[in-house]
């Protein structure tokens, strides 16, 4: 889960209490809009956080209102942090739910199929447009990261709109092919004598 | 208000055998203060629909409606004089004249409407200090960036104060970075300055500028996509009846 090391990460830069580390968070993925972080996360995380002994709570400030917990990260906490930083990160690229609805809604009605199609394209086409509207607004001057994570958004989106264009033109290509099974394998100890008789023998077939 | 109508709008090019169907019955309406995408694959009848709702072509069926002005009842030269006062074209290679500077560029279409000089290169500067040109007034284009190049463009096309731009591929000639500059400033046009555009692409990037799309194939509109969600209610049951009916 990103937040924890997102959290150590914030925590290696100087120790907060976790109301004002929630505040930074939201800021640092480029607000609520983009990535809900609720406060209860963000004080759970740290909970836990304490329990393993990756931060420690450093002091407690009184002001007029509730007290806040300060923590720091421990030395264990910032080798956590760096090997997660050095860890790969590469999404899932062939995990993909609108080819599944695709697939699926061929083997009933083509129409159906093309429906959805037409119904992705135009949520695809609204987020574009969300997030493109949200980076015209990004100042250039402070926010250079937030406007490159907008970047990637839109790439992945523009990628994934051409991509429904594809699948749309061979739709009728795609139709005249089976649905994938699952291959057949064989169940139980293999025979034991020659002939051997498959376990398996098409219904139609069986005397 | 619809500031653009087409009904039963076709445009069939060559006759008898060879003849080629570009746009085939197409009713569209633009909304004033509307920022509109066409796409659609090459050879689909965008640009064909956008030349005939500029005047630049006559329909072989249907008409356009401009402002509730038939453009298909008019003359040439009335054709023309509608053409340069309210409509502003912006194209793909920026039709610049080579030999003029950015402000003669873009006083131009004022000048042969009679404007005096004057005011025309003063109006043709704010235009271009507007489209962040204020440096580049005296610069030929071929002393320009691309980018530059069409802002010049939507300059020139925005100086006589149409009510309509009609954009051809506008980002088709330019790099990502100068694409999405020219999107904004049509974006700008619309919220900022309260214009119309209508725009061709083929490009989803630009096209997600816009607060609507129209999807062409083979000459007939086959989808249409609103994507501002805060669209009023009426309008968008009235998107989805029309889907309804498309498929």
């Amino acid at each position: 889960m990103s937040v924890r090391y997102a959290i150590l990460g914030l925590l290696a830069q100087q120790p907060e209490h976790g109301y004002a580390l929630h505040a930074r968070l939201q800021a640092l993925v480029g607000g609520a809009e983009n990535w809900d972080l609720k406060p209860a996360q963000v004080y759970n995380t740290l909970a836990r956080l304490a329990e393993a002994g990756l931060v420690c709570e450093e002091a407690v400030e009184k002001g007029g209102g509730p007290e806040k917990h300060v923590f720091a990260i421990t030395p264990a906490g910032q080798a956590e942090l760096l090997a997660w930083l050095q860890s790969e990160e590469v999404q899932p690229t062939l995990h993909d739910d609108i080819f599944l609805k695709c697939m699926l809604a061929l083997s009933i009605d083509e129409g159906l199929a093309r429906r959805i199609l037409q119904t992705q394209r135009a949520a695809l086409y609204r987020e574009l447009h969300r997030v493109t509207t949200q980076r015209a607004e990004a100042d250039p001057t402070r926010e250079l990261g937030v406007i490159l994570l907008h970047d990637k958004a839109i790439m992945h989106l523009e990628a994934d709109l051409r991509w429904l264009d594809m699948l749309e033109a061979r739709l009728d290509e795609v139709r005249r092919q089976p649905l994938p099974e699952p291959p057949m394998r064989r169940r139980g100890r293999p025979p034991k004598s020659f002939p051997y008789i498959p376990d398996r023998i098409p219904k139609e077939r069986a005397p | 208000m619809k500031i653009v109508q087409t009904e039963n709008l076709t445009r069939i090019y060559g006759s008898g055998e060879t003849a080629v169907i570009a746009l085939d019955h197409v009713n569209l309406s633009v909304n004033e203060g509307e920022f509109l995408a066409v796409m659609g694959p090459s050879g689909c009848g965008k640009s064909t629909l956008l030349h005939l709702i500029g005047g630049l072509d006559r329909p072989t069926e249907g008409r356009v409606l401009l402002a509730g002005q038939d453009l298909t009842q008019l003359d040439d030269d009335t054709l023309t004089l509608l053409r340069r006062r309210k409509i502003g074209f912006v194209f793909q290679f920026f039709n610049l004249i080579p030999v003029l500077t950015a402000l003669e560029n873009v006083a131009l279409p004022l000048l042969l409407d009679g404007v005096p000089a004057k005011e025309a290169r003063q109006r043709a500067v704010e235009w271009l200090e507007r489209m962040g040109l204020g440096e580049r007034l005296h610069h030929r284009p071929d002393q320009l960036s691309a980018g530059q190049q069409q802002r010049v463009a939507i300059a020139r096309a925005m100086v006589t104060e149409p009510a309509l731009i009609l954009a051809d591929e506008p980002t088709g000639n330019l790099d990502t970075r100068a694409g999405d500059d020219i999107a904004n400033l049509l974006r700008q046009t619309v919220n900022q300055w309260g214009r119309t555009v209508l725009m061709v692409t083929h490009d989803p990037r630009i096209a997600a500028y816009a607060d609507r799309i129209v999807f062409l194939k083979d000459g007939r509109i086959v989808d249409e996509t609103l994507l501002t969600g805060n669209g009023d209610q009426q309008e968008a049951q009235a998107l989805h009846e029309r889907m309804e009916t498309l498929r």
